[in-house]
């Protein structure tokens, strides 16, 4: 796990009741009771903390927001994606 | 119910509105029949980087020409927009009831005006103010502008009400709590008359940021119960009621538009954004308990309808719980899906949708309703309004925290 995927679970943990030592990249977010509010706090942090914009609907059934990998993933791409439009600015 | 010892009736002679479709009520019926689309691209504010980029803004608006005729209250004109738009309902209200004003026995009249927010253009402009541009002072005003009973105090102020005078404060049922409460007050005795409703503006950039931070606002619009809704979308406006005990409308002539024949609140206690079934559902119940009605003597029910995914399917569960079979029968619509969300002001707004209903006999549309959500199969009246006789008309108000309320019309008593 590298530190995008540390530094989220990180930011998961400290949004729960009760924080699990066990979360890894297939954990799946309803399993860490996450719900609308949760995942619009979290969003913030994991935002802030990179410096990206996490565009979603709560409305809509997120393919990005199913497992704690798939939050990883779309972290990354966003990352890259912004480093890339700071490169060309 | 009447008789001396009973509670009294409560009946409705006057309405007012201020919305994104009309700035009174024959403009906003006629919108509502035209199945008018209130939704367009934000402006009027610097839109910055707002993502969300579209809203149900009321237009042309001229506070000065609406609100010309103030005679006793001296500041209204320096008001904030919310409690503008307070005032002008209120005066189409009261001209509509006929009544004298100053009322000469002011203590026996109430006004409950509410707001969700209140003043948050006030407060825009006051923070801008003080923060960007370092101003010295901020307008002596401010205070009076933003606190959230102004509105209230200025309404009672022009007419003279000397009775029961505050807001209500129920995000999106806040409307439909004051005229419950407005009409508990006469039902029982302690005044005659109540002026009753709410008010909403807070179309602006940072209340719009806030908004978007809850990700529940839809880009494209707002699409109550079809399978394309994807949130809601932001509406400003007011609905003010004058209710009045039957007694004191019979004794002075009045002519009543409708009865106010049921009133039933109750709370989810369950989640700050997510509804339950039972809240919503006990609160129908309650209210045709209260009116002495089944559910099959209802013809017409306003949904909360606010184009969430999970209202919707939500409120349409609760409705079947409710009336059963009857829930095939009705006709019910979500005016939300031309006049946006306003907020607290929603219930006043669609208090008068019922009543306009029940005196046309036409039901008002859920406009952009292609393709319904198969989970909601009732029936939503799709895209265009119809001829159907509504005798009892039942409004639903939904709001965040799960404060539910909910208000049952009927005929004016003969």
């Amino acid at each position: 796990m590298d530190d995008v995927a540390t530094k989220i679970i990180d930011i998961l943990k400290k949004h729960m009741k009760e924080p699990r030592d066990d979360i890894g990249l297939n954990t799946q977010l309803t399993d860490l009771k996450i719900e609308s509010l949760d995942l619009a706090m979290i969003v913030f942090d994991i935002e802030d903390t990179f410096g990206i914009e996490i565009p979603y609907n709560a409305n809509e059934e997120a393919a990005d927001f199913k497992t704690v990998g798939s939050v990883v993933d779309r972290v990354r791409a966003l990352i890259a994606g912004s480093g890339a439009a700071a490169a060309k600015a | 119910m009447q008789g001396t010892g009973g509670p009294h009736r409560v009946v409705v002679t006057g309405m007012g509105v201020v919305t994104p479709i009309g700035c009174t009520v024959p403009e906003f019926w006629a919108g509502c029949r035209r199945g008018q689309l209130g939704i367009t691209p934000l402006d009027g504010f610097p839109i910055g980087d707002l993502k969300i980029l579209i809203g149900a803004q009321v237009r042309d608006f001229d506070h000065r020409a609406r609100l010309k005729n103030a005679k006793r209250d001296k500041i209204i004109l320096h008001a904030d927009r919310y409690s503008w738009f307070a005032a002008a309902a209120a005066d189409e209200a009261i001209r509509q009831a006929g009544l004298t004003v100053p009322f000469e026995n002011g203590y026996r009249v109430a006004c409950i005006v509410g707001s969700g927010a209140g003043g948050l253009q006030t407060m825009e402009t006051c923070y801008r103010d003080l923060f960007i541009h370092q101003k010295k002072a901020t307008h002596p005003l401010t205070l009076l502008r933003f606190i959230a009973s102004s509105a209230a105090a200025h309404v009672g102020i022009e007419y003279g009400v000397k009775g029961p005078t505050f807001a209500t404060c129920s995000a999106c049922s806040t409307a439909a709590h004051a005229i419950g409460i407005g009409r508990d007050y006469i039902r029982h005795g302690l005044v005659d008359v109540a002026i009753v409703g709410a008010t909403e503006s807070v179309i602006n950039y940072g209340v719009m940021r806030a908004w978007q931070a809850m990700h529940v606002l839809s880009p494209e619009g707002c699409f109550p119960f079809a399978k394309k809704r994807n949130g809601t979308v932001l509406a400003e406006g007011a609905g003010i009621l004058v209710l009045e005990s039957l007694h004191h409308a019979k004794a002075r002539g009045a002519k009543m538009l409708a009865e106010l024949c049921g009133f039933g609140m109750t709370s989810d206690s369950k989640d700050m954004v997510n509804p339950d079934i039972d809240g919503p559902s006990e609160a129908m119940r309650l209210a045709l308990e209260d009116a002495e009605l089944a559910p099959t003597d209802i013809d017409y029910l306003n949904a909360h309808g606010t184009a969430t995914t999970i209202n919707d399917r939500n409120e349409t569960n609760a409705i079947k719980r409710v009336f059963g079979k009857h829930a095939y029968e009705l006709a019910v619509s979500s005016t939300k899906s031309m006049h946006g969300h306003p907020l607290g002001a929603g219930g006043g707004i669609e208090a008068v949708a019922c009543i306009k209903a029940m005196e046309e006999n036409w039901v008002p549309p859920t406009i952009g309703l292609d393709e319904a959500d198969p989970e909601c199969d009732l029936d939503y009246v799709p895209n265009a309004g119809r001829d159907k006789e509504v005798t009892y008309a039942m409004s639903n108000s939904f709001a965040f925290g799960g404060l539910n309320a909910v208000l049952v019309f009927g005929p004016p008593p003969a």
